[in-house]
């Protein structure tokens, strides 16, 4: 094994300044979670197949498995810094009420790249949205409540549990799937039979 | 995590500069590698594929980003990324095939990263070749890296490691340009003399050559273009075969036509189509004809080998299949 | 405001009721049955949720193994002086230093931790290197050398029939006779009788069927840490789903008390069945930690973890199934041959599960099955998401289809008319109190326009039916003991806050939403004041773990049996001091309420005060053990639950004529899971089950290299027998956005009187009947019986060309 040479770097990260010394061969990845620990963004594939380690660089959704931390150029925004302080960016808020979280190991990186996307495109379409996430796999959902909070948070920044229970009963996000029929969605039948 | 190998890097501010350093480094006796966006280069480290001892990262050089219309010609820099090029409303306009097939390299965080250079400069892909260094000792490696054995053609002494590029199909067919920079000037070639059929290394790129523009002649009358690429998945997957088309169109009649198929082995295929200028193009039947021989040809002539772990016989059928797709998306017929 | 609770509609063994809940449906997000916000829910959107590889500790190492290339051979020696000598590296060991062997089952424990004699499968690990970082721990392990001598690799079940004679082609030692792993024959009834009669007058079908291997595919790899103490205290922190199984065998492996020994699991990133038995990981984090006395880290590359691997076994199956002209089914026989890979993993279970989970819902008047698992020299197959009985119940839907399709029977009707029923005793003598498959088919008939639709779509368009049934835990626990399957402790105190502590395995399912709902239910908090405590072996009571689909029934009994405890306490400390009955004082949305007397409120803070005061310091435990056992004869146990889910997938697909290629253009998918503690963690299970059985169908395929076959020369390219193709989320495809269907999942609630509030399992039982939906859909769509999975363009293709070629000739 060659020996490995440091260099510093200075990131931008989060809004905030790091000064931080690193081997000149790390990827940002790496960076973020071992010397920053910043473990928010996660590695599940090693090499840009899964997208979990997705970052905003510049405001783009890339991945941060790829990029030589020393190449960065931009601000890098993670899951840590989407929200503000003490308020949950409205991805967040959405993915978290709609049910889209459940290992919650993909999600960061989910996350972020709806966070590039709804930057770019406030409104997004159904289709639009399946495009912006599918550099990101999940493996829990089947992502129907994933492209549900994407709308949602397009839809509603700012109060997701009434745009929730609003959706939910006009069935937007549902409807937003083609070939629904109308009338479909949850049914409850207690004790057998239909309510 | 898999890491990387240690190296070291640098981060040219200038092409002269970004050049200089590779001729340096070279002349010392460390091998050297560019990298731009990083999605190839950087996997293929974690492979240990490549193993430079000096990385030259290009990505802060300026004026090597965007599109410009020179008149006659597209100028498309070489760090121009993926997604830039599929939205960029001059390609849209004029090469309307390129931007559909950069918009369909790879998932859209790769798009970003990702550029046009690179994806020209691409690597080529092998099922016994992209694969990590345990894997690959297991095999007994193969031709393209540490080993003598080809594993896809028996006895075979030529690599068969597939172009996968998706820019590229589409660029041959646009009869596109290549600029690259060396320590001694610049100097432009056809993108056809740039591949060459050998899965080792596929391109004349020399260690010391930056890739800097991509100039693509703008359509002279009516122009035709499509891009079919066949995967599994609708995002992330390399092609399994792709078939980039061009038909130019004046007085009703076929002026010019190209039609190159890749993914198959080390330098993308290009179909010879002379055959059909002059021929009629205007009335449906008269376009399914000239589609239907296109087919025939492409079919006699592309043979896929077991460089993928899919069937070769399927994606020798899909030849034809993609051939009539990028006819149906060149003529706007696209289901 | 008052809380609207009437008398009861119908309470069960440990029930509130179900109007009670219905009205609250409508009323906020308070207690059971709502669509409420998971309690771990904040934190994963925040990124702050840390998982195991998100931990580190000062000083702590980096582990990595040597893995074998090889897939059989004879280790004749291994060189670990260079690794050794190489500055940062800690320590080195092998199989003898770990010689003891595991198993999760205890009657097939046959692997070791690293390859103690000869290595089964090109991936099986030989020896661990400690380092400062994973470069120099990659560089020592590069260093080791290792001579092997080559042995046959036996990679199919063909194969290993007629091979594990000698030494030379047995896989595994283990394996008493040839190269089985187990072999399973049972028989209910008169099979050959009915089977007889229904060749005279009904109809039999006779298919093959080959399912191909899939894998788990978590996005978070493996990972462990160990540390040993200066007392001598063990902790191993792991990405398991059955911490409880680690921690025995660590003990058991490294020979420490187990008093001596904590399991830590931090939430897991997916599991599916994947970590949910010991691991290569675990045993060596905890040795080098004992040796170098340093916390060590080991984190699977993707790579790895497809060598890791228990991922859904391959099966050829055969399936002889008689109806008589009614269409009612009166025989079913089985004939299955089971891959297993190079170690048994739970395959003896797997085994038993390839027959005995297909006798509902719906049902036969005869059966008999014989299955036998292999050991071949690949990585290990284990329980995949519907272990052993998703293979089976795709070949045996499919065959319902053609039963269907040849007695001229509707084929939901055909599903109908031979419902198990509710409270019945299944062929196999296992016990299944309810089943809302009627209700289920109901719900997607009616969703996808069936009657309307079905037969009558243009050629290439189809809808094809299937159900299923599936366990909610099984009777018979792992390892034979009469303790609790489950155990919750639940403290409150004056603060208002209730603490629950739980072993249950968070892999993403939400055990702790689950207790939350149960908290709030029972004793009326808010979910904030809710706090869980999951899987510290030093913390929390014994749970099995995240399988089997047993954590919402077994430990939500356990969680209600504490809590109705406490309760009681609060409701009895209140009632004195309202001078009121207790059972007059109701417990909800934060508060104590007087159910009489409007006036007369406290917030919950309060009461606890109360109970305090009145009995001291609070506290209670409850644990789950199940009652009943099963069949009685040998086996009758397994695949016994204490209660089935029941599933209905219909299937919308379109198949491309020109390149083979299936796209499954919607699916809708009903549940019975009893009841839904929390409805959109139950959707949110139906969906995903769907999501991965559709790419099952479609794209997922474990191939490997199997060039020379057995007996055939090598080559010089012989390596390339057994090796896994394209271990990488690149080549291996799970589908993204862009290749899921729109999956529209329905709720159905049929309570079982063995669950708590009567909820059943929605974990594993959405993911079977997917796959057959698809295969039947297809068959409307283009008329081909397609029984090969998965079912890739270039296969639906030749298969397109022969239809066509035999329908041209046929023409002639």
């Amino acid at each position: 094994m060659r020996p490995k040479k440091t260099v510093l770097l200075t990131l931008l990260v989060n809004g905030q300044r790091h000064e931080v010394a690193a081997p000149q061969h790390h990827t940002l990845c790496e960076v973020l979670r071992d010397k920053l620990r910043l473990t928010g963004t996660k590695q599940g594939c090693d090499k840009g197949d899964c997208g979990a380690c997705t970052v905003l660089v510049g405001g783009q959704a890339v991945l941060s498995c790829l990029t030589l931390a020393c190449a960065v150029d931009g601000p890098v925004t993670t899951i840590e810094g989407l929200g503000g302080r003490g308020t949950l960016d409205p991805v967040q808020d959405a993915f978290d009420k709609c049910g889209a979280l459940q290992c919650g190991f993909c999600q960061p990186g989910m996350m972020i790249s709806a966070r590039g996307l709804l930057d770019e495109n406030p409104t997004p379409t159904i289709d639009e949205i399946r495009n912006a996430l599918s550099g990101n796999l999940c493996r829990c959902t089947g992502y129907t409540k994933i492209l549900e909070a994407v709308l949602l948070a397009a839809a509603h920044g700012n109060d997701v549990d009434q745009s929730y229970n609003d959706m939910r009963r006009d069935r937007v996000a549902v409807s937003a799937f083609p070939d629904v029929p109308p009338g479909g969605g949850l049914l409850i039948i207690g004790q057998g039979k239909s309510q | 995590m898999l890491r990387m190998d240690p190296f070291l890097t640098e981060t040219p501010t200038s092409v002269d500069e970004a050049v200089a350093l590779l001729a340096a480094h070279q002349a010392a006796g460390r091998s050297t590698k560019v990298i731009a966006g990083g999605t190839d280069v950087v996997p293929n480290l974690k492979h240990g594929l490549f193993d430079p001892e000096v990385i030259v990262h290009i990505g802060r050089v300026p004026g090597l980003k965007g599109v410009v219309d020179d008149g006659g010609h597209l100028l498309i820099g070489a760090l121009t990324t993926l997604h830039d090029l599929s939205v960029h409303p001059l390609v849209q306009q004029h090469a309307s095939g390129l931007a559909r097939a950069a918009s369909l390299v790879a998932g859209p965080q790769l798009r970003r990263m990702g550029t046009l250079g690179g994806n020209l400069a691409l690597d080529t892909r092998c099922l016994f070749y992209n694969q990590t260094y345990f894997w690959r000792e297991a095999l007994g490696f193969c031709l393209k890296k540490d080993g003598s054995l080809c594993h896809v053609v028996a006895g075979g002494k030529k690599c068969v490691a597939a172009a996968s590029n998706d820019t590229a199909t589409m660029l041959l067919c646009l009869d596109a340009e290549v600029v690259l920079q060396a320590p001694t000037g610049r100097r432009t070639m056809k993108l056809e003399d740039f591949y060459v059929a050998n899965g080792i290394k596929n391109t004349v790129l020399e260690a010391v050559d930056l890739l800097v523009q991509v100039r693509v002649p703008k359509a002279a009358s009516r122009r035709f273009e499509g891009y079919a690429k066949l995967r599994h998945r609708n995002a992330i997957d390399y092609p399994l075969l792709s078939v980039g088309l061009r038909v130019d169109v004046d007085g009703g009649v076929v002026s010019a036509m190209r039609c190159v198929v890749s993914a198959l082995q080390a330098r993308p295929h290009k179909l010879p189509c002379d055959a059909w200028i002059g021929r009629a193009f205007e009335h449906r039947q008269e376009r399914q004809d000239v589609v239907d021989g296109l087919k025939q040809l492409a079919f006699a002539k592309c043979v896929p080998v077991k460089n993928l772990a899919d069937d070769v016989v399927w994606r020798r059928e899909m030849v034809r299949v993609l051939v009539q797709r990028a006819f149906d998306e060149a003529i706007g017929e696209a289901s | 405001m008052t809380r609207p609770i009437s008398s009861p509609v119908r309470v069960f063994d440990h029930g509130s009721t179900f109007e009670d809940a219905a009205l609250r449906r409508q009323d906020g997000d308070h207690g059971l049955g709502m669509r409420r916000r998971k309690i771990d829910g904040h934190d994963k959107a925040t990124g702050r949720t840390l998982y195991a590889d998100d931990l580190s500790f000062p000083g702590m190492l980096q582990a990595k193994l040597k893995r074998s290339t090889r897939a059989h051979a004879r280790i004749l020696s291994i060189d670990v002086s260079t690794a050794l000598a190489m500055e940062g590296v800690f320590a080195v060991i092998t199989g003898n230093d770990l010689p003891a062997k595991y198993g999760i089952i205890p009657w097939t424990r046959d692997e070791t931790a690293l390859a103690v004699d000869d290595v089964k499968y090109i991936g099986d690990a030989i020896a661990a290197v400690a380092a400062v970082d994973e470069e120099t721990a990659n560089a020592a392990v590069k260093a080791i050398v290792v001579e092997y001598e080559d042995l046959p690799a036996i990679l199919d079940t063909e194969t290993a029939k007629v091979t594990g004679q000698d030494a030379r082609t047995k896989v595994n030692p283990f394996a008493k006779k040839g190269n089985i792993t187990k072999g399973v024959e049972l028989s209910f009834g008169d099979v050959e009788g009915n089977l007889e009669r229904c060749r005279s007058e009904g109809v039999v079908v006779d298919a093959d069927f080959f399912f191909q291997g899939t894998t788990h595919a978590p996005i978070e790899p493996h990972c462990a840490i160990g540390t040993m103490d200066e007392r001598g205290v063990l902790t191993v922190i792991s990405s398991t789903q059955t911490p409880h199984y680690v921690h025995r065998d660590l003990a058991h492996v490294l020979g420490l008390p187990e008093a001596l020994v904590r399991v830590v699991q931090p939430p897991v990133g997916g599991g599916f069945g994947g970590k949910s038995e010991p691991f290569t990981l675990e045993f060596v984090v905890a040795k080098l930690s004992m040796i170098t006395g340093r916390p060590v880290k080991l984190l699977y590359t993707r790579e790895e973890v497809f060598y890791a691997h228990r991922g859904r076994h391959p099966m050829q199956m055969h399936y002889t199934v008689g109806a008589d002209r009614t269409g009612k089914l009166l025989a079913v026989k089985s004939a299955i041959d089971i891959d297993g890979g190079a170690y048994a993993s739970f395959g003896m279970i797997t085994a038993y599960y390839a027959g005995q989970l297909l006798t509902g819902p719906v049902a036969f008047n005869s059966y008999a099955f014989n299955a036998t698992r292999y050991y071949t020299n690949k990585p290990a197959c284990g329980p995949k998401r519907g272990h052993g009985s998703v293979q089976p119940r795709f070949a045996f839907e499919v065959v319902l289809d053609m039963i269907a399709e040849k007695s001229g029977i509707d084929p939901i009707e055909l599903r109908r008319r031979n419902f198990a029923g509710d409270d019945v005793l299944l062929i196999n003598g296992q016990q299944m109190n309810s089943s809302g498959l009627i209700e289920c088919l109901d719900a997607v008939r009616t969703a996808s326009g069936w009657d309307q639709r079905r037969g009558k779509l243009p050629r290439g368009h189809g809808l094809g039916v299937a159900c299923s049934m599936y366990i909610s835990g099984t009777n018979y626990p792992i390892y034979p003991n009469d303790m609790p399957q489950s155990g919750v402790q639940v403290k409150l105190d004056r603060s208002g806050r209730v603490t629950m502590f739980s072993g249950a395995s968070d892999i993403g399912q939400g055990p702790g939403s689950a207790l939350a709902v149960i908290a709030m239910e029972e004793l009326g908090v808010l979910q904030d004041h809710v706090r869980v405590v999951l899987s510290d072996s030093d913390l929390t009571p014994v749970d099995l773990g995240a399988y089997s689909s047993r954590v919402t029934l077994m430990m939500g009994h356990a969680a209600l049996e504490a809590c109705r405890t406490l309760r009681e306490q609060v409701q009895d400390a209140v009632a004195t001091i309202w001078e009121c009955r207790p059972d007059d004082v109701l417990l909800g949305h934060g508060k104590a309420w007087h159910a009489k007397d409007t006036g007369k409120a406290m917030s919950t803070k309060e009461a606890f005060v109360l109970a305090e005061e009145r009995y001291g310091t609070l506290g209670a435990v409850g644990g789950y053990r199940t009652r009943e056992r099963g069949g009685d004869y040998r086996g009758g146990t397994i695949g016994a639950s204490p209660a089935y889910s029941a599933t209905a997938h219909i299937a919308e697909v379109k198949v491309c004529e020109r390149s083979g290629r299936i796209d499954v253009v919607k699916v809708w998918v009903a549940h019975d899971c009893g009841r839904a503690l929390s409805p959109v963690i139950v959707e949110g299970q139906i969906e995903g089950s769907t999501y991965m059985g559709i790419a099952e169908v479609s794209m997922e395929n474990m191939l490997y290299g199997n060039y020379p076959k057995y007996g055939e020369t090598p080559g010089p390219d012989h390596v390339r027998a057994g090796m896994l193709l394209g271990p990488s989320l690149l080549d291996y495809r799970i589908p993204t956005t862009l290749d899921t269907p729109p999956i529209e999942a329905f709720i159905i609630e049929k309570p079982d009187r063995n669950g708590p509030y009567g909820a059943k399992e929605a974990g594993e039982g959405p993911l079977h009947s997917s796959i057959p939906a698809v295969a039947n859909a297809v068959f409307d769509a283009v008329g081909l019986r397609l029984t090969e999975l998965p079912f890739t363009p270039a296969k639906v293709l030749t298969a397109l060309k022969k239809q066509a070629s035999s329908s041209s000739k046929a023409a002639e």
